[in-house]
Order: structure tokens, then sequence, then C-alpha cells
């Protein structure tokens, strides 16, 4: 399966660049990220571990508001491969289809959650030094679905989570969990749902 | 299809408004992105129960000026093919979709061609929208047995501010491509041209 790990590398580097332009455009305020506290990473260790374990195909997919989003989906897949690796509920991994085949798709939807202008109420506490301050929150829904090898039926299960801003003078909701960047605050919300999702998936009965 | 992208600043820091944003900035082209298989698109093949398939010849339509086939503006920016043509990314989008279901054959008697027929993109100010149409056929044992234009069409929320539509421009078109290709597959004719 080849994964571009380099592209990881370079969507750090463009969200530094990010950072920078948005102070351009005229926010002037730096957003801190918070991710929600009601969903935490699952340790794979409480995976219910199949055996034997098959060979899967894995497919992943990045959407922005139920739209495909290749860019997206290209740069985060290699962290969803290697997650998925590390878990032990499964042998081989590949894009390709597999001996038995076993697939298994894990779907992020970027929605939005306040539906609000959040552009405007940015700009409004950039233009105020950031003492009027803007939260804006976007929630993510992931669902898995997995086809054991030889069976019809799929496997579904759904798992969603959100990341919360704050732009200027405004308090995050209690409890979430302060990230010191956007992208560790996105990198933490996508490996805490693949978790729910494999642990979801490797609890169901049907699962083998 | 509906695509309506977020407004806020926070959204724009987000994972899908990361990419090229610097360079679009500065007037840059970007490239798409490699293809990879659309998950909802492999589970529907996998139960199509159709014959292995091969790509044909995708080029652009007989008549089209050629830049269609080489690039689309987005204000101060540009998004160019991964290939060299948008129809060769056409191609391989659906090389790999085919692929990840079982169903691509190079040695097949079932060969799928299309022209590329639309390509365009809108930034707009408050919404943007893009295009992308391409005639398919598929011809089996030499004779051809399926033929249609297919159309797909994106519509997002846009604004003035180039950092904000630019990249929302980029995934409304660039989604277009597994949407086209998700569109070819379930076409119930294209389906009953390749059944088993």
């Amino acid at each position: 399966m080849k994964f571009n790990n380099y592209a990881a590398g370079r969507w750090v580097a463009r969200l530094g660049g990010l950072l920078v332009t948005m102070s351009l455009v005229g926010c002037g305020v730096v957003p801190k990220p918070f991710v929600d506290p009601h969903l935490r990473d699952v340790d794979a260790s409480q995976f219910k571990k199949p055996d034997p374990i098959h060979p899967v195909q894995l497919l992943f997919d990045f959407k922005t508001k139920g739209v495909e989003n290749p860019k997206a989906t290209d740069v985060l897949k290699a962290r969803v491969a290697d997650q998925v690796a590390k878990s032990g509920l499964f042998g081989a991994i590949s894009e390709a289809p597999v001996q038995g085949g076993a697939l298994l798709t894990i779907t992020v939807d970027h929605v939005a959650v306040d539906g609000s202008d959040g552009m405007g109420k940015a700009f409004a506490s950039g233009l105020t030094f950031g003492l009027v301050g803007t939260a804006v929150t976007d929630g993510y829904i992931a669902d898995g679905n997995y086809v054991a090898p030889g069976a019809s039926t799929p496997i579904v299960k759904e798992v969603r989570h959100a990341i919360h801003t704050m732009i200027g003078n405004h308090e995050p909701p209690p409890g979430a969990v302060a990230s010191p960047s956007l992208e560790e605050a996105a990198t933490t919300m996508l490996h805490q749902v693949v978790s729910h999702l494999l642990n979801d998936i490797s609890h169901d009965p049907a699962f083998r | 299809m509906t695509h309506s992208s977020g407004f806020s600043v926070a959204r724009t820091a987000h994972i899908a408004l990361v990419a090229g944003l610097g360079a679009m900035l500065l007037g840059c082209a970007s490239q798409m992105v490699q293809p990879t298989a659309t998950p909802s698109t492999v589970q529907s093949l996998r139960t199509a129960n159709l014959t292995s398939a091969r790509a044909g010849t995708f080029a652009l339509a007989p008549g089209k000026d050629g830049g269609l086939d080489k690039s689309v503006s987005m204000r101060a920016s540009s998004l160019e093919p991964r290939t060299g043509s948008f129809s060769q990314d056409l191609r391989d989008r659906i090389v790999a979709e085919l692929k990840a279901s079982g169903l691509y054959d190079d040695a097949s008697s079932a060969v799928i061609d299309a022209q590329l027929t639309e390509s365009s993109v809108d930034t707009g100010i408050s919404q943007g929208n893009a295009r992308l149409a391409a005639r398919f056929s598929v011809t089996r044992d030499g004779k051809r047995v399926f033929e249609k234009e297919l159309v797909v069409e994106s519509v997002w929320e846009s604004s003035f501010i180039g950092a904000v539509a630019i990249p929302a421009a980029k995934r409304g078109y660039e989604g277009l491509y597994p949407a086209l290709a998700n569109k070819l597959f379930a076409d119930p004719d294209f389906r009953a041209a390749l059944a088993r």
C-alpha cells in the first residue's frame, strides 16, 4: 500500500503558512483550537482481536459537507492506514482487493455545526483585536463500514466528534482539550474517531 | 450535487482548506491530486455483478478549445491536471475506482472511452459553481453498447475573500471527478452494458 507519508509533513508546513496567511488577510488574532472532550482515544489493547486475522482492503475518504474532498483525502489517508495497521485487527492492508474480499472503508465528513457566518464573526474579532471573541465549532461524522471475508452484510458504525476554535476573547466549552495548533487538533480528532470506529467494529458479533 | 463551503476562519484553518492556500494567495497554479478509490463507489461496484473492463481513449471532445483540457482558472490562481490533461485525470479516476473494485482488466474486451465536453469553474462572489461533463462510451467485443454524455455540477457558498473562495473552488471542482465516475458507474444503461 503506497501511502504518501511525505504529504503529512507538507501539510504541517502548509498549516504554518496558513496561520501567517490568516494574519495577512486581516484577522489579526490567532485561532485557539480545542478538541471536544466527549470522545477520547480507545487504546488498541481494548480492541477485540480476531483469530485468525485476515488481510483487508482499506479505503479512506474525507468529505466536506457531504462532497468528496480529494485533496484532504490524499493528505490524511496515510495516517488512517498507519493507525489501522497498528490496530492488530487485520493482516496485510491494501488499497487493492484482497484474498477473502474483506473491505474496510472509513469516511469522515466535515460538517458545519453552528451554521453561522463564522468569517464575519472572525473579522469582528480581528477588528476589535480580539476583545470581541468568536467560537466556531466544526463537526466531523465518521463512518466505518466493514465487510468480513465471505460476508455480504457490512458492519456499519458511526461516531461524531468536534473541534471548537476560539478566536479572540472567548471561553472554550467546559472540558474541551486545548491543542497547540490546528494541525494537532485535527490529528487528535482523526485518531480518536478512527480508534472508536475500530473498537466498535471489533466488538460487533459479526466481526471476524 | 450541492457543495457549500465553510466560511469561518476556523474552518479555513481546517484540513479541508489547508491545501495550497499559501500558494494560491501568491497567484500560483496547483495540481489535481492522484485519485484514490471512493468507498461508496467501490461498495456499489462490488455488488453490481459487472464484467471487468479497461479504460481506452480519454481525450478532449472534437471541436472543443484545447485550453479546456489544460487548466481552470480561479481568480488569480489556477488548477491544472496532474497528468497534463483533465481527460487523462478523468481516466485515472475511472481506473482507480475499477481497480479497487476488482473490475479492471487490461486484457478485457470491454473498453470504456470518454471525451471531455465541459470543464469549468466560477468562483463567484457569494456563490461558486463548477461543471464537468464527458461523453462516455462502452465497446464490448468491438460493438458499441453504451454511449451517453454525463454532467455533474457543484455549487457552494463563495466569498469576495480569495483566501476563502479559491480553496472552496478547488474543492468544488476537484470533487467533480469522483462524482462523475460515480454517476457513470451508477447509470443503469452503463451497468446493463457491462452486465455479466
